[in-house]
Protein backbone atom coordinates (compact mmCIF):
# COMPACT_ATOMS: atom_id res chain seq x y z
CA UNK A 1 0.00 0.00 0.00
CA UNK A 2 1.26 3.77 -1.13
CA UNK A 3 0.93 5.70 1.88
CA UNK A 4 0.57 9.03 1.23
CA UNK A 5 1.65 11.83 2.82
CA UNK A 6 0.99 15.50 2.07
CA UNK A 7 3.93 17.83 1.28
CA UNK A 8 6.23 16.70 3.51
CA UNK A 9 7.22 12.59 2.96
CA UNK A 10 7.32 9.89 0.66
CA UNK A 11 7.09 6.39 1.34
CA UNK A 12 9.58 4.38 2.17
CA UNK A 13 9.24 1.72 -1.12
CA UNK A 14 10.20 4.96 -2.82
CA UNK A 15 13.88 4.79 -1.01
CA UNK A 16 15.51 2.31 -3.35
CA UNK A 17 14.60 4.17 -6.59
CA UNK A 18 15.65 7.58 -4.80
CA UNK A 19 19.16 5.91 -3.95
CA UNK A 20 19.96 4.86 -7.32
CA UNK A 21 19.15 8.57 -9.09
CA UNK A 22 20.16 10.51 -6.18
CA UNK A 23 23.64 11.65 -7.04
CA UNK A 24 22.78 11.63 -10.54
CA UNK A 25 20.23 14.02 -10.65
CA UNK A 26 21.72 16.38 -8.35
CA UNK A 27 22.76 19.34 -10.57
CA UNK A 28 19.28 18.73 -12.58
CA UNK A 29 16.85 18.86 -9.77
CA UNK A 30 14.68 22.00 -10.72
CA UNK A 31 13.94 24.45 -8.03
CA UNK A 32 10.50 23.57 -6.24
CA UNK A 33 7.71 26.25 -5.47
CA UNK A 34 4.49 25.73 -2.99
CA UNK A 35 5.23 22.71 -0.36
CA UNK A 36 7.50 20.04 -1.46
CA UNK A 37 7.11 17.85 -4.18
CA UNK A 38 3.26 16.72 -4.05
CA UNK A 39 2.32 20.40 -2.32
CA UNK A 40 -0.12 20.46 -5.46
CA UNK A 41 -2.60 17.15 -4.67
CA UNK A 42 -3.56 18.63 -1.29
CA UNK A 43 -4.65 21.46 0.65
CA UNK A 44 -1.71 22.40 3.01
CA UNK A 45 -1.19 21.88 5.47
CA UNK A 46 -2.74 18.70 6.20
CA UNK A 47 -4.61 18.26 9.36
CA UNK A 48 -5.51 15.09 11.41
CA UNK A 49 -8.91 16.22 13.65
CA UNK A 50 -9.86 14.52 16.72
CA UNK A 51 -13.44 15.38 18.89
CA UNK A 52 -14.00 14.44 22.32
CA UNK A 53 -17.03 15.39 24.71
CA UNK A 54 -15.10 18.23 25.61
CA UNK A 55 -13.01 19.66 22.53
CA UNK A 56 -12.07 18.86 19.00
CA UNK A 57 -7.92 19.12 18.86
CA UNK A 58 -6.46 20.16 15.29
CA UNK A 59 -3.30 19.13 14.52
CA UNK A 60 -1.35 20.29 11.18
CA UNK A 61 2.60 19.78 10.66
CA UNK A 62 4.75 22.63 10.13
CA UNK A 63 7.82 22.17 10.37
CA UNK A 64 10.34 25.41 10.66
CA UNK A 65 7.64 27.42 11.45
CA UNK A 66 7.93 29.34 14.68
CA UNK A 67 4.81 30.75 17.04
CA UNK A 68 4.83 34.16 15.22
CA UNK A 69 4.54 32.50 11.97
CA UNK A 70 1.41 31.46 12.37
CA UNK A 71 -2.08 33.04 12.75
CA UNK A 72 -5.10 31.42 14.02
CA UNK A 73 -8.42 32.33 14.19
CA UNK A 74 -12.05 30.78 14.80
CA UNK A 75 -14.96 31.87 14.03
CA UNK A 76 -18.00 29.63 14.50
CA UNK A 77 -17.74 26.22 12.50
CA UNK A 78 -14.65 27.26 11.24
CA UNK A 79 -11.13 26.90 12.10
CA UNK A 80 -8.56 28.96 9.94
CA UNK A 81 -4.84 28.61 9.95
CA UNK A 82 -2.58 31.13 8.01
CA UNK A 83 0.99 31.82 7.80
CA UNK A 84 4.51 31.70 6.11
CA UNK A 85 7.18 29.79 6.04
CA UNK A 86 10.13 31.75 3.93
CA UNK A 87 12.10 30.67 1.20
CA UNK A 88 15.06 28.66 2.87
CA UNK A 89 17.85 31.17 1.02
CA UNK A 90 16.03 34.36 2.01
CA UNK A 91 17.88 36.36 5.43
CA UNK A 92 19.17 33.48 6.78
CA UNK A 93 22.75 32.74 4.86
CA UNK A 94 24.30 34.65 2.03
CA UNK A 95 23.81 33.05 -1.36
CA UNK A 96 27.86 33.46 -1.44
CA UNK A 97 29.74 31.28 0.60
CA UNK A 98 32.75 31.99 2.55
CA UNK A 99 35.27 31.14 -0.16
CA UNK A 100 33.57 33.25 -2.79
CA UNK A 101 32.08 30.66 -4.46
CA UNK A 102 28.28 30.42 -5.18
CA UNK A 103 25.83 28.46 -3.46
CA UNK A 104 24.80 25.14 -5.49
CA UNK A 105 21.50 23.66 -4.54
CA UNK A 106 21.04 19.32 -5.38
CA UNK A 107 17.96 19.55 -3.95
CA UNK A 108 14.82 21.93 -3.13
CA UNK A 109 11.91 19.27 -1.98
CA UNK A 110 10.70 21.53 0.95
CA UNK A 111 8.20 24.05 -0.22
CA UNK A 112 7.95 27.52 1.20
CA UNK A 113 5.41 30.10 0.68
CA UNK A 114 2.35 31.26 2.44
CA UNK A 115 -0.66 29.12 2.87
CA UNK A 116 -4.55 29.60 4.40
CA UNK A 117 -6.34 27.12 5.00
CA UNK A 118 -10.15 26.95 6.24
CA UNK A 119 -11.24 23.92 8.61
CA UNK A 120 -14.44 23.46 9.16
CA UNK A 121 -15.46 22.42 12.68
CA UNK A 122 -18.29 20.04 13.15
CA UNK A 123 -19.63 21.88 16.40
CA UNK A 124 -19.90 25.37 17.69
CA UNK A 125 -16.73 25.99 19.68
CA UNK A 126 -15.86 28.41 22.55
CA UNK A 127 -13.67 30.78 20.38
CA UNK A 128 -12.44 32.79 23.57
CA UNK A 129 -11.60 29.23 25.24
CA UNK A 130 -9.39 28.17 22.47
CA UNK A 131 -5.88 26.88 22.52
CA UNK A 132 -2.65 26.68 20.32
CA UNK A 133 0.48 24.88 20.89
CA UNK A 134 3.86 24.62 18.31
CA UNK A 135 6.06 22.20 19.42
CA UNK A 136 8.84 20.81 17.21
CA UNK A 137 6.60 21.62 13.68
CA UNK A 138 3.72 20.33 15.19
CA UNK A 139 0.77 22.43 15.58
CA UNK A 140 -1.81 21.47 18.28
CA UNK A 141 -5.15 23.43 18.26
CA UNK A 142 -7.71 23.06 21.12
CA UNK A 143 -11.07 24.01 20.49
CA UNK A 144 -13.22 23.58 23.58
CA UNK A 145 -16.99 23.16 22.50
CA UNK A 146 -19.43 25.69 22.85
CA UNK A 147 -21.29 24.76 25.88
CA UNK A 148 -24.79 24.05 24.03
CA UNK A 149 -22.51 21.48 21.68
CA UNK A 150 -21.23 19.50 24.81
CA UNK A 151 -23.30 16.41 25.67
CA UNK A 152 -25.42 16.86 28.42
CA UNK A 153 -26.58 14.29 31.08
CA UNK A 154 -30.03 14.74 31.89
CA UNK A 155 -31.40 13.53 35.13
CA UNK A 156 -34.35 11.56 35.49
CA UNK A 157 -36.85 13.24 38.36
CA UNK A 158 -38.83 10.84 40.35
CA UNK A 159 -42.11 11.69 40.46
CA UNK B 1 34.42 3.57 9.68
CA UNK B 2 31.20 5.07 11.73
CA UNK B 3 30.73 8.13 12.57
CA UNK B 4 27.78 8.47 15.61
CA UNK B 5 26.77 12.43 15.37
CA UNK B 6 24.93 13.98 18.13
CA UNK B 7 21.89 16.02 17.57
CA UNK B 8 21.24 19.49 20.07
CA UNK B 9 18.51 21.56 20.02
CA UNK B 10 17.94 25.18 20.57
CA UNK B 11 17.26 23.99 24.00
CA UNK B 12 20.34 21.48 24.69
CA UNK B 13 24.17 23.33 23.30
CA UNK B 14 26.01 20.89 21.26
CA UNK B 15 28.45 19.84 24.22
CA UNK B 16 26.04 20.28 27.19
CA UNK B 17 25.04 17.64 29.17
CA UNK B 18 21.89 16.05 27.87
CA UNK B 19 18.54 17.26 28.91
CA UNK B 20 17.01 15.92 31.71
CA UNK B 21 15.19 12.50 31.23
CA UNK B 22 11.71 13.35 31.25
CA UNK B 23 11.03 13.84 28.08
CA UNK B 24 11.67 10.33 27.19
CA UNK B 25 9.84 8.87 24.18
CA UNK B 26 7.78 6.70 25.65
CA UNK B 27 6.27 4.89 22.68
CA UNK B 28 7.22 4.98 19.18
CA UNK B 29 5.19 4.24 16.27
CA UNK B 30 6.61 1.27 13.94
CA UNK B 31 3.84 0.85 11.38
CA UNK B 32 5.04 3.25 8.83
CA UNK B 33 8.65 5.22 7.72
CA UNK B 34 8.69 8.21 5.41
CA UNK B 35 11.20 9.43 3.29
CA UNK B 36 11.18 13.34 4.88
CA UNK B 37 11.68 15.84 2.32
CA UNK B 38 15.09 17.39 2.22
CA UNK B 39 16.81 20.86 0.91
CA UNK B 40 20.78 20.23 0.05
CA UNK B 41 23.37 22.82 -0.65
CA UNK B 42 26.93 22.83 -1.51
CA UNK B 43 28.19 25.70 0.06
CA UNK B 44 31.68 24.82 -0.95
CA UNK B 45 33.25 24.29 2.24
CA UNK B 46 30.04 22.15 3.48
CA UNK B 47 27.18 20.41 2.59
CA UNK B 48 23.79 21.73 4.30
CA UNK B 49 20.95 19.37 4.95
CA UNK B 50 17.63 19.98 6.09
CA UNK B 51 15.16 17.70 6.43
CA UNK B 52 11.49 18.29 7.54
CA UNK B 53 10.83 15.78 10.60
CA UNK B 54 7.83 17.37 12.47
CA UNK B 55 7.31 15.38 15.58
CA UNK B 56 10.73 14.12 16.58
CA UNK B 57 12.76 14.78 19.59
CA UNK B 58 16.22 15.05 19.21
CA UNK B 59 17.26 12.07 21.41
CA UNK B 60 15.26 10.08 18.56
CA UNK B 61 17.25 10.93 15.74
CA UNK B 62 19.94 9.11 14.57
CA UNK B 63 22.37 10.57 12.49
CA UNK B 64 25.36 8.17 10.80
CA UNK B 65 28.13 8.83 8.19
CA UNK B 66 29.46 5.56 7.38
CA UNK B 67 31.28 4.90 3.82
CA UNK B 68 30.67 8.11 1.93
CA UNK B 69 26.94 7.65 3.08
CA UNK B 70 24.88 9.85 5.51
CA UNK B 71 21.91 7.98 7.14
CA UNK B 72 19.49 9.54 8.75
CA UNK B 73 16.88 7.45 11.32
CA UNK B 74 14.51 9.13 13.33
CA UNK B 75 12.12 7.19 16.10
CA UNK B 76 9.34 9.50 16.22
CA UNK B 77 7.10 9.71 19.71
CA UNK B 78 3.21 8.49 19.49
CA UNK B 79 1.56 11.66 19.93
CA UNK B 80 -1.49 11.07 22.13
CA UNK B 81 -4.28 13.16 21.72
CA UNK B 82 -7.78 13.23 23.60
CA UNK B 83 -11.02 11.44 20.95
CA UNK B 84 -11.57 9.54 17.99
CA UNK B 85 -10.49 10.84 14.40
CA UNK B 86 -13.25 12.83 12.75
CA UNK B 87 -10.53 13.80 10.09
CA UNK B 88 -7.77 12.05 9.10
CA UNK B 89 -5.28 13.77 5.95
CA UNK B 90 -1.94 12.36 7.58
CA UNK B 91 -0.26 9.65 9.03
CA UNK B 92 2.22 9.76 11.83
CA UNK B 93 5.48 7.60 11.57
CA UNK B 94 9.16 7.23 11.84
CA UNK B 95 11.80 8.92 8.96
CA UNK B 96 14.53 7.27 7.21
CA UNK B 97 16.43 8.38 4.64
CA UNK B 98 20.04 8.32 3.28
CA UNK B 99 22.83 10.03 1.00
CA UNK B 100 25.85 9.24 -0.90
CA UNK B 101 28.31 11.71 -0.17
CA UNK B 102 31.31 10.04 -1.38
CA UNK B 103 34.87 11.40 -0.18
CA UNK B 104 36.54 14.04 0.91
CA UNK B 105 34.77 14.43 3.68
CA UNK B 106 35.38 15.61 7.41
CA UNK B 107 33.33 13.05 9.49
CA UNK B 108 34.69 14.23 12.74
CA UNK B 109 33.41 17.82 12.13
CA UNK B 110 29.22 16.68 11.26
CA UNK B 111 26.93 18.38 13.08
CA UNK B 112 23.43 17.94 13.23
CA UNK B 113 20.87 20.85 14.95
CA UNK B 114 17.20 19.93 15.37
CA UNK B 115 14.38 22.76 15.82
CA UNK B 116 11.44 23.30 15.09
CA UNK B 117 10.76 20.42 13.68
CA UNK B 118 13.83 20.97 10.73
CA UNK B 119 16.52 18.75 11.06
CA UNK B 120 19.85 20.78 9.75
CA UNK B 121 23.26 18.51 9.09
CA UNK B 122 26.46 20.53 8.27
CA UNK B 123 28.99 18.40 6.33
CA UNK B 124 32.20 19.69 6.12
CA UNK B 125 34.88 19.39 3.33
CA UNK B 126 38.22 18.40 3.82
CA UNK B 127 40.35 21.20 4.33
CA UNK B 128 42.31 19.84 1.40
CA UNK B 129 39.58 19.39 -0.71
CA UNK B 130 38.06 22.73 -0.62
CA UNK B 131 37.42 24.93 -3.74
CA UNK B 132 39.93 27.41 -3.66
CA UNK B 133 40.25 30.82 -5.34
CA UNK B 134 43.77 31.33 -6.42
CA UNK B 135 45.42 34.78 -7.36
CA UNK B 136 46.60 35.00 -10.45
CA UNK B 137 49.65 37.22 -9.95
CA UNK B 138 50.68 40.03 -12.45
CA UNK B 139 54.71 40.27 -13.98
Amino acid sequence: MTTFRAGFALPLEELRDEMDRLWSSLTAAPPLHGWGVRGDAAAFPAVNVRESDQAITVEAELPGLDTGDVDITVSGEELVLKGKRPAPDQGVEPQISEDGGTVTWHRRERGFGGFERRIPLPTLVDAAGVTARLADGVLTVTCPKAAEAQPRRVEVRSA
Amino acid sequence: MTTQIQTTTAETPPTGAPPAATSQPAQTVREITYQPNVDIRDRGSEVVFDADIPGAQAEGIDVTFEEGVLAVQVSVPARDLPGRPIRQEYGIGNYRRSFRLGEGFDASQITADYRRGVLTIRVPRLAAVRPRKVEVRAG
